[in-house]
């Protein structure tokens, strides 16, 4: 295998000569950067309007496709949420809403949400867009696997969405899919609708392989020359590890939807214990429901972390460039997005509490749920620490930025509450949860990729959104999301069940009459403040200010693109050649109050880059 | 393993800011292993493949019926035949690729064509073996441990059908090009040996399940605690 590469030894890419530069007092070989060893990758030049936008090879392009069909999916979520929450603000109002309607709803905006919106936009939106560009590839290692990566999602989608047209509806078993209720008759969308569902997840999951084995090559094989693996931005760490974590938890999801299918379609009993029905036995029997869980779990838990990873990236170096500050304690940053990485995969079964499960089973996984509060923690003091006398500039992306800070401490103090056994036992199946987790893994990401959005919008369309609309949209979602989640810990601690459709008349339920109904309007409203970002977006694109190259003043190689937006190959003739990290901001003694990776250090030569 | 580690925690110990780093990191090529990206994406396959596998042996010991003998599948011959053709298939890819080496190219060709059919020819008696068991009775449905054999031999021959997609496609790149030019195939070569290698040794692993994992040993197991 080591001399895998001797064919290429001799080739010396014409396009990645040494960037030139030079400042009094430099050292002649100050600047040196080897030969490039790896050829020039051959990209496949599209022709045709069918080529260049619809089955097209150009990672910037997918990451495009994936976002606005994530984006499709969270409005349809967004929408089941209104109907929920219609639901139990104001019972009857819907008249056509049953309770197997509800449960239907209930199933499948959870689905969307974490599955089809949040993990498909970080992953196939940022990883697409962001990743050949911030490591300085021309596009991702297999460009034609890539684009089939993006139809099988698609697919996916499209699978899942059509279970609302079959008979009987989409499946009405909660997000987790338990056995055995999720196949038996009885539960709504027992019939089609959960087939539909596992066919969904199986292709999601094979398409995301396709995805995640390019997200992971290109990161570790296609960086350009003086890219190390320490001098990439923490966005790249955040998806690069949540793409490995994806790649080991999503298997779960796939045998587990598998299995679920042949109980289902041919009669296994993979799942399926022996069951009465109606006085009759079922002809299952011999499986086990809790295995079930234990897959999923395995999956779902990691899941958590394939949304929260890329976040915890891309905020990072949201707050470095608009605090025009280097990110504080990078190389504890790493380390523990790879040490929350590798925990996640042994906390599973602290969502199964009330399973029964042996105590000292619950002892173990009460103590690594603890355990990963620390690298966790640690993140969050080095954002503060970053913002800690920086020049920090209060735009719309800081703000986000800011937002998420708070709530992803909000939902992860909470979460230490539900890590210890008997704490989650009695809350285990109340609002606190609801809280608990759409804090940390709804609103706390969601902040994120709004915050990205306003950052990378420039890059992308090349020009520059509305700030008041900005500002407007992110107050009414600070504060609404604040007035529909903090309700809801003190719904949780009355006792105020989940997963009901109404709610039966005793004393501690209809004093959260006035709350639910206080919940829904600022739900509505919450909901409705996202078209904010849409009409942004659609202005910017009619009659926008021109972004130039550049806007923020960054230092990572993605703003450093040939054009911008950036062409089909990304940096023209020339790959960049990186000579820093892309954190130095503020330096003592520079120019500017940034220094480009790409900059050589003769240009540099007086500054003290490393007393930032 | 341990110089993985030693590079892994390397890097993660590199202080990227400071000058005598900075120095060492502009002369970085920009790749982290000394591997093709096709060897690359064999080994990530490997990983994704192996958790799959790994949690289907760990459901089927989960939900292993009690009264079953684990051993019965394995009590039939075709079994047997079915493990050797794929561990001759195995020595005949190998054989390719020692040969692409040394530089060898003269059977080249004529070991593809044995690999492939080998490969077919497993595939063929493994659905053979799947008619032979439903003609005896015992179908996906009996009890998890059919359910289980079923399961994994179907995913273990999707796993071989892709390879013999990739197979196809570098066999029929090898046969329209002139033996001076297969080395310029020698990393699609070693890929896909070391992918077949992979779903011998997942093989290995579930006939050794079945073997192993039945009442004589758990008992033997349980004394040996005790």
């Amino acid at each position: 295998m080591s001399e895998e590469f001797n064919d290429n030894k001799t080739i010396q890419a014409q396009s990645s000569e040494v960037m030139t530069g030079g400042a009094a007092g430099a050292t002649p070989d100050m600047d040196y950067v080897r030969p490039a060893e790896i050829p020039e990758q051959d990209l496949y030049h599209a022709h045709s309007f069918i080529t260049k936008w619809v089955f097209c090879q150009d990672a910037k392009v997918i990451g495009v496709q994936y976002f606005l069909l994530a984006t499709f999916t969270g409005i349809v979520g967004l929408i089941l949420s209104w109907l929920m929450r219609l639901q139990l603000g104001f019972p009857g109002l819907a008249g056509f809403m049953t309770a197997e309607h509800y449960y239907q709803f209930v199933t499948m905006h959870g689905m969307i949400m974490v599955v089809y919106f949040l993990t498909a936009l970080f992953l196939g939106g940022f990883g697409n867009y962001l990743i050949p560009l911030m490591v300085g590839a021309r596009d991702m290692v297999f460009p034609y696997v890539n684009m089939i990566s993006f139809w099988m999602f698609f697919i996916a989608v499209a699978v899942l969405m059509a279970s609302f047209f079959v008979p009987g509806g989409p499946t009405g078993a909660g997000w987790t899919l338990y056995p055995p209720q999720t196949i038996l008759e009885g539960t709504p969308g027992s019939g089609m609708g959960i087939l539909l569902m596992l066919i969904s997840l199986s292709l999601f999951v094979i398409g995301f392989t396709m995805g995640g084995l390019n997200y992971m090559i290109t990161v570790l094989q296609a960086r350009t020359r003086g890219m190390t693996l320490m001098r990439m931005p923490l966005t790249v760490w955040g998806i690069f590890t949540a793409t490995v974590l994806a790649m080991l938890a999503f298997p779960a999801l796939l045998v587990s939807a598998i299995m679920m299918t042949l109980d289902k379609v041919l009669g296994t009993s993979f799942f399926m214990p022996t069951i009465l029905k109606a006085g009759e036995v079922l002809e299952y029997g011999g499986g086990s429901p809790i295995l079930f869980q234990h897959l999923f779990w395995f999956f779902g838990h990691p899941e958590v972390y394939i949304v929260a990873l890329p976040a915890f990236g891309i905020v990072s170096d949201l707050i470095s460039v608009h605090a025009r500050k280097n990110i504080f304690g990078y190389r504890m940053m790493v380390w523990a997005i790879v040490g929350i990485g590798a925990l996640s995969f042994f906390v599973w079964a602290h969502h199964m509490y009330v399973s029964g499960m042996n105590p000292w089973f619950g002892f173990f996984f009460a103590t690594t749920t603890l355990i990963i509060a620390v690298p966790t923690a640690m993140k969050v003091y080095n954002w503060i620490l970053t913002l800690w006398r920086g020049n920090i500039r209060i735009n719309t992306v800081m703000l986000w930025c800011l937002g998420f800070i708070v709530t992803f401490v909000n939902g992860g103090i909470t979460g230490i509450f539900l890590g210890n056994v008997s704490v989650d036992v009695p809350l285990s199946d109340t609002y606190f949860v609801i809280a608990h987790f759409h804090m940390v893994m709804g609103i706390a990401p969601l902040m994120v990729i709004m915050g990205a959005v306003y950052h990378w919008f420039p890059l992308v369309a090349g020009r520059m959104l509305d700030e008041t609309l900005g500002k407007w949209h992110f107050w009414i979602t600070f504060l609404g999301a604040y007035s529909i989640y903090f309700p809801m810990h003190y719904l949780g601690f009355i006792g105020v069940p989940r997963r009901y459709f109404e709610m039966y008349d005793s004393p501690y339920m209809t004093s959260a009459v006035g709350m639910n109904e206080f919940i829904s309007l600022a739900a509505f409203i919450v909901g409705a403040a996202q078209f904010i970002l849409i009409f942004n977006i659609i202005k910017t694109l009619k009659t926008g200010k021109a972004a130039g190259q550049n806007p923020w003043k960054a230092n990572s190689l993605e703003w450093y693109t040939s054009t911008v937006p950036p062409e089909h190959g990304n940096f023209g003739d020339r790959l960049p050649v990186v000579h820093r990290w892309p954190y130095d901001f503020s330096v003592p003694g520079a120019k500017d109050d940034f220094i480009p990776q790409t900059t050589p250090p003769s240009e540099v030569v007086h500054t003290e880059v490393e007393k930032t | 393993m341990s110089s993985l580690l030693k590079k892994l925690f390397g890097t993660l110990m590199q202080k990227p800011w400071e000058e005598n780093q900075a120095a060492i990191d502009s002369t970085h090529q920009g790749y982290t292993f000394d591997l093709s990206n096709q060897m690359s994406a064999v080994i990530i396959i490997f990983g994704v493949s192996t958790t799959l596998f790994s949690l289907l042996f760990t459901g089927y010991i989960y939900s292993l019926p009690p009264e079953q003998d684990t051993t019965f599948i394995i009590k039939k011959n075709l079994l047997w035949i079915n493990t050797l053709v794929l561990i001759f298939v195995t020595f005949y890819f190998n054989k390719i690729r020692s040969d692409l080496e040394k530089n060898i190219t003269n059977k080249i060709k004529l070991n593809i064509i044995i690999v492939g059919g080998l490969s077919y020819l497993f595939l063929f008696l493994q659905i053979l073996f799947w008619f032979q068991l439903m003609n005896d009775g015992y179908f996906v449905s009996n009890n998890t441990y059919f359910s289980s054999y079923y399961f994994f031999t179907g995913l273990h021959g999707i796993h071989l059908l892709g390879g013999l997609f990739f197979w196809g496609k570098v066999s029929s790149r090898i046969f329209s090009l002139p033996e001076k030019e297969f080395v310029n195939e020698r990393k699609n070569i070693n890929a896909l040996s070391v992918y077949w290698l992979f779903l011998f040794i997942v093989w290995l692993a579930f006939f050794g399940l079945m073997f192993m994992f039945n009442d004589a040993v758990i008992a033997w197991c349980k004394e040996l605690i005790s």
